[in-house]
C-alpha cells in the first residue's frame, strides 16, 4: 500500500513539475544530435601536436583548441580585437565554419537545471531528481508486483489502454529514468561542491626564457604523445606573457609545457571523481553518443506520457471512490461489507449491496477490507474483493489476509464475492485466498464463494438472487455502473436467422446480425477494433449489455450478432429495431482478447453468435495472416452466421481454413470441440508454431474446447495456463 | 615570494602609523558586454611589478568548481588560503555592471602594481587577463575595455 501511495503522490506532485524537466530535457537532447551531425571525427591516433600545428597555421591569433564530447574540434582565436570560435576539420586543421555552442536559446538549459532561479532553482531540480528516482524505485516495485516477479517481467501486459501504456513504457524506460536521476544528483553534488573534482591546487609553473623563440607545437614531446581523441582543451601560451606555458587537458589529466624548451613542467592526473563526472555528463546529456541522446530524448517525452496516463489512472480510481449513504457505526451494525478494490470499481457493487441491505431494514457498515474486524452483534459479513495483477491483493488490502488469519472466528455468517477478469491466469485468486482463510478459521458460510467476471452486472444480479434466498428476505440490488458518455448509432441493415423449430432450448431462439452506422454528427464513437465490446443501453434500463463487435472502425460500421433471449430486455429491444432506428451505445475495450499484430498463425474457435468477434478478426485480416476458424453452430440453414462472408474471405485469402460442425444436423460433425478433435494433427501443428488462440461462445463450449487443447498442448510441454500467461490464449464467454 | 614581505610591510605600517590616510577606499566598476551567455565569473586581483600575485580584490561567482576557468588567478592565488575571505559575490550577468569597493594601502598605489581581471562564462572561452590596468592615481577614473567580456572597467580612489 505504501508503495502505491508513495508512487501516486510523488507522481502527482513531483511528476507535474518534472514535466518541465522532461520537455526541456528532450529539447536539449537535440544538441548532441546536431553536434554529431556537424562533427568530422579525428583519425584515431592523431596527435595533439599535429592538430595544433595545423590549426595554428590556418587560424590567426589562435589561443585555445577544444575537443568537445561529441568529437567536434573548436578553435578559439582573437583576430585583432574580435574573439572568434571556429569548427575545425581535424584532418586538415582548416576552419569549417563558425561555432555555435547550442542551437537552443540559453533559457532552455537554465530552465532545465535551475528553473531560471539560480541556486534555489538548482536545489529544486536536485530535489525533483530525487523524486524521480523515488518514482522509478516505487514504479519498479509496483511493476514487479503487477507482473508477478522478475521472471514474468517480459510477459504480456494486460489492462486498459492507460494502464498498458503506463506499464509498457515503464518497463522500457524505467532504468533510463533512474539513471538520469542519479546522474542529475551527481551533477548537482559537484555543482554545489559536495564532491570536489579538482586534483588540488594547480602547480606554480613558468616557462624559463632561453633567449630563443617559442617552439612550434609540433615539436613538443607531451603534445606528440597525447592523442586528439583524449583531448579536452589545449591553451596556447599568451603572446604578452613571456613566462606563460602551454596547458593541455585530457581525459586522463592536465599538463603544462615550457614554451621555449618544450619540456613538461608538470602533470596532474585526473581524479577518480573527475572520471565519474565525465561519465555522468555523457550519460545525462548524451553529448558524444548520439544514439544515447535519442534514448534520452524519448525518456524526456516519456515523462509526459507517464504523467498523463498516471493522472488518468488516478482520476479513474478516484472517480469511483464511494460515498456510502447511511453507513452505520460498526458497533451498531448487524451486517458488515468489507471491500478490497484496486481501481475503485468494486465499491460500486458494495454500494448497491449496502443500499439493498439498508432497504431491507438492516443496519450496515461498509469499509475497506484492511479494517476487518467483526463485533459480536454482527450476523452477516460480506467480503467483496478484487484481484490485482497476478493474484495480488489490491494495495490497500495488502495485509488483510494476515489480519483475517489472526482473527478468531465469530458466529457471523460469511459470504465472499470475488471480482476479476478471466483473461488473467490468477482469476479472482485473492478472493479465493480470502474465502479459504475464512473457512480455515472456521467462519460459518452464508453462501459459497462466487466470482464476477469483468464487473458483469448480470452475474452480480444472479449472486443477489442467491443471497436473497439465503437471507430469507427480499433484496433489491440496484447496481448502477457509472456509464461513459454515449453515442447514437443508426441501424443500417439487419440479417435475420430464424433459429430452431424446437424452441425448447435457448440456442433455438431467433438471431440477427445488426449493422449499425457510425454517428456522423453528435458524439463520435471512439476507435474500436473487432473483439471490443459495444455496450447497448436499452430504453428504460440503466444497465448496459455488452456485445462483441464483428467489425472495427476501419470497416465504417459496427456489427453485432444477437440472439434473442426469452425475457431479455436488451436483446428483445435490438431484435425489434428496423433500419433507420437508433440505439444508445458506447465502446468498452476487451483487454487481452483483441488480437495484437504479428505473423504467427491464429486459431479462432467459436460457437453460435460467438463467431461474431472472430468474423471481425478475419474481416480485418488485410495482411493475410494465416487464420484458421473452427466454427460450430446448430444447422447450416438455420444459424450459420456470416456463412457467405466466410466463403468470400476464404476465397480472397483472409481466412486460411474453415472447419464447421453442425450439432443439430445428422452427420453434421457434432460440436466445435469435436471438429477440433478430428483435426487434432493440424491444430497441434498450429499450436507448435506458436499460434494465438481466441475462443468465443458459451462457457460449456469453452470447457470442451479447453479439454481438447490441453490434451494437444501436453505433448508440446505446454499448458493453457502458460498460453494465457503469454497472451496467446484468451476467451470471451457469455 | 612577495606575499610575506607585503604582509610584513603592511603589519609594520599598521604598527608605526596607526593614524588615518594609510589606506584608501577604491571603487572598482566593470560593465559587461552583451556577450550572449550565462553570468560571468570574474576575479579581480593585484599583481606586483614582477607579475607576482599580491592580493584578491573581488571574486564574482560562487561555485568553486568553476574557479579553474579563472585560469591565471586560480593558479597564481593557489597559495593564498584567504583569497576568498570576504570578497565573493554572485556572478555578473551579460550587460550588467559589477561595482565593488576595496581598501588599498597607500603603499600599493603608484608602486608598479597592476589590477587584473580574469573572466569566464559557461560554454564560452576562458579569458585570463581580460583586463590589465596599472594601479596609479593618474589612471583612476579612466575607462578601459576588456578583451572579451568587459565593455569598460574603471576605478576611483578616495
Amino acid at each position: 500500500m505504501a508503495w502505491k501511495w508513495l508512487h501516486r503522490w510523488l507522481g502527482l506532485v513531483a511528476g507535474t513539475l518534472a514535466l518541465v524537466l522532461g520537455i526541456t530535457g528532450t529539447a536539449l537532447s537535440l544538441d548532441p544530435l546536431r553536434n554529431a551531425w556537424q562533427t568530422a571525427p579525428a583519425a584515431p591516433g592523431l596527435s595533439v601536436a599535429t592538430l595544433a600545428q595545423q590549426v595554428q597555421a590556418q587560424v590567426p591569433g589562435l589561443e585555445e583548441i577544444r575537443r568537445l564530447p561529441s568529437g567536434m574540434v573548436v578553435a578559439f582565436a582573437f583576430d585583432g580585437d574580435q574573439p572568434q570560435a571556429w569548427r575545425i576539420d581535424p584532418a586538415t586543421g582548416a576552419p569549417l565554419g563558425a561555432y555555435q555552442p547550442s542551437m537552443l536559446p540559453r533559457w532552455v538549459k537554465n530552465l532545465h537545471r535551475s528553473w531560471l532561479a539560480g541556486d534555489a532553482g538548482r536545489i529544486g531540480s536536485a530535489v525533483l531528481a530525487l523524486a524521480m528516482l523515488g518514482l522509478s524505485v516505487t514504479g519498479l516495485t509496483l511493476l514487479l508486483r503487477r507482473m508477478g516477479g522478475w521472471r514474468q517481467l517480459a510477459g504480456t501486459v494486460r489492462g486498459t489502454l492507460a494502464q498498458r501504456l503506463h506499464v509498457l513504457t515503464g518497463r522500457v524506460l524505467l532504468l533510463v529514468l533512474a539513471l538520469t536521476s542519479i546522474t542529475a544528483l551527481w551533477l548537482s553534488a559537484t555543482t554545489f561542491g559536495l564532491v570536489p573534482l579538482d586534483a588540488g591546487a594547480e602547480p606554480d609553473i613558468a616557462s624559463t626564457a632561453s633567449g630563443g623563440p617559442d617552439l612550434a607545437p609540433g615539436q613538443l614531446p607531451l603534445l606528440q604523445r597525447l592523442r586528439v581523441q583524449d583531448l579536452r582543451k589545449l591553451n596556447l601560451p599568451a603572446a604578452d606573457d613571456p613566462q606563460d606555458a602551454w596547458q593541455v587537458s585530457t581525459s586522463t589529466g592536465q599538463g603544462w609545457v615550457d614554451r621555449y624548451g618544450g619540456q613538461t613542467l608538470a602533470w596532474q592526473a585526473a581524479t577518480p571523481a573527475q572520471r565519474v563526472q565525465d561519465w555522468a555528463l555523457l550519460l545525462h546529456t548524451g553529448d558524444g553518443a548520439w544514439a544515447w541522446a535519442l534514448v534520452l530524448g524519448a525518456t524526456g517525452l516519456s515523462i509526459v506520457l507517464f504523467w498523463t496516463t498516471g493522472l488518468l489512472l488516478w482520476w479513474q480510481a478516484r472517480r469511483l471512490v464511494p460515498r456510502i449513504a447511511s453507513n452505520s457505526p460498526p458497533a451498531q451494525a448487524d451486517a458488515l461489507v468489507f471491500v478490497a478494490s484496486e481501481g475503485g470499481s468494486t465499491w460500486a457493487f458494495a454500494q448497491a449491496l449496502h443500499a439493498a441491505l439498508v432497504q431491507a431494514g438492516r443496519r450496515v457498515h461498509s469499509t475497506g477490507l484492511e479494517h476487518f474486524c467483526v463485533p459480536p452483534g454482527v450476523h452477516h459479513v460480506f467480503v467483496l474483493a478484487a484481484t490485482y495483477g497476478d493474484g495480488q491483493p489490491p494495495a490497500h488490502a495488502a495485509r488483510a489476509l494476515e489480519r483475517i488469519a489472526r482473527t478468531p472466528a465469530g458466529a457471523a455468517q460469511v459470504a465472499v464475492l470475488g471480482f476479476g477478469d478471466r483473461q488473467f491466469p490468477a482469476y479472482c485468486a485473492f478472493a479465493d485466498a480470502l474465502a479459504q482463510a475464512l473457512h480455515a478459521r472456521g467462519w460459518p458460510e452464508l453462501l459459497p464463494p462466487e466470482r464476477i467476471h469483468q464487473q458483469s452486472p448480470q452475474e452480480f444480479a444472479r449472486w443477489g438472487d442467491a443471497l436473497a434466498q439465503a437471507l430469507g428476505h427480499g433484496l433489491a440490488l440496484d447496481y448502477r455502473p457509472s456509464l461513459p458518455p454515449m453515442s447514437e448509432l443508426t441501424l443500417l441493415s439487419r440479417q435475420d436467422f430464424a433459429g430452431g423449430a424446437d424452441g425448447a432450448d435457448a440456442a433455438g431462439d431467433p438471431a440477427v446480425i445488426l449493422r449499425l452506422g457510425l454517428p456522423r454528427a453528435g458524439r463520435r464513437l471512439p476507435r474500436f477494433a473487432a473483439g471490443n465490446l459495444l455496450a447497448i443501453v436499452a430504453p428504460g434500463t440503466a444497465v448496459p449489455r455488452y456485445y462483441s463487435l464483428a467489425s472495427g472502425t476501419v470497416d465504417g460500421f459496427a456489427e453485432l450478432c444477437v440472439r434473442r433471449r426469452a425475457g431479455g430486455l436488451c436483446s428483445t429491444f435490438l431484435h425489434g429495431l428496423q433500419p433507420g432506428d437508433s440505439v444508445q451505445a458506447f465502446v468498452r475495450p476487451n483487454p487481452g482478447f483483441a488480437l495484437a499484430g504479428g505473423k504467427t498463425p491464429v486459431l479462432l474457435i467459436g460457437a453460435g453468435t460467438g463467431v461474431a468477434p472472430l468474423a471481425g478478426f478475419i474481416r480485418g485480416n488485410a495482411r493475410r495472416r494465416p487464420m484458421h476458424l473452427f466454427y460450430g453452430t446448430r444447422a447450416r440453414e438455420r444459424d450459420f452466421f456470416f456463412g457467405q462472408e466466410l466463403q468470400d474471405w476464404q476465397a480472397d485469402g483472409r481466412l486460411h481454413s474453415l472447419h464447421t460442425a453442425f450439432s443439430r444436423t445428422p452427420g453434421g460433425g457434432g460440436h466445435v470441440q469435436d471438429a477440433l478433435q478430428r483435426h487434432a494433427a493440424q491444430v497441434g501443428a498450429l499450436l507448435a508454431r506458436g499460434a494465438h488462440v481466441r475462443v468465443c461462445g458459451s462457457r460449456a463450449m469453452a470447457r470442451g474446447v479447453a479439454q481438447v487443447l490441453e490434451a494437444l498442448l501436453a505433448p508440446l510441454g505446454l499448458s493453457l495456463a502458460q498460453l494465457k500467461e503469454h497472451g496467446r490464449y484468451a476467451e470471451d464467454l457469455f | 615570494m612577495f606575499k610575506p614581505l607585503l604582509t610584513t610591510l603592511a603589519a609594520a605600517c599598521t604598527l608605526a602609523l596607526p593614524a588615518l590616510a594609510q589606506a584608501r577606499q577604491a571603487t572598482l566598476s566593470a560593465q559587461l558586454k552583451n556577450y550572449g551567455g550565462n553570468g560571468a565569473y570574474l576575479a579581480v586581483y593585484l599583481v606586483d611589478a614582477k607579475g607576482a600575485y599580491a592580493r584578491t580584490l573581488w571574486v564574482a561567482g560562487g561555485k568553486a568548481k568553476y574557479y579553474k576557468h579563472l585560469t591565471d588567478w586560480n593558479r597564481l592565488s593557489a597559495g593564498d588560503a584567504k583569497r576568498l575571505a570576504g570578497v565573493t559575490g554572485a556572478s555578473v550577468g551579460a550587460g550588467r555592471t559589477l561595482t565593488v569597493t576595496a581598501d588599498l594601502a597607500d603603499a600599493l598605489i603608484d608602486a608598479g602594481y597592476e589590477i587584473r581581471i580574469d573572466a569566464a562564462a559557461e560554454d564560452m572561452r576562458d579569458s585570463p587577463a581580460e583586463v590589465r590596468v596599472p594601479l596609479s592615481a593618474a589612471n583612476a577614473g579612466k575607462a578601459q575595455a576588456g578583451k572579451q567580456y568587459i565593455q569598460s572597467f574603471s576605478y576611483q580612489l578616495q
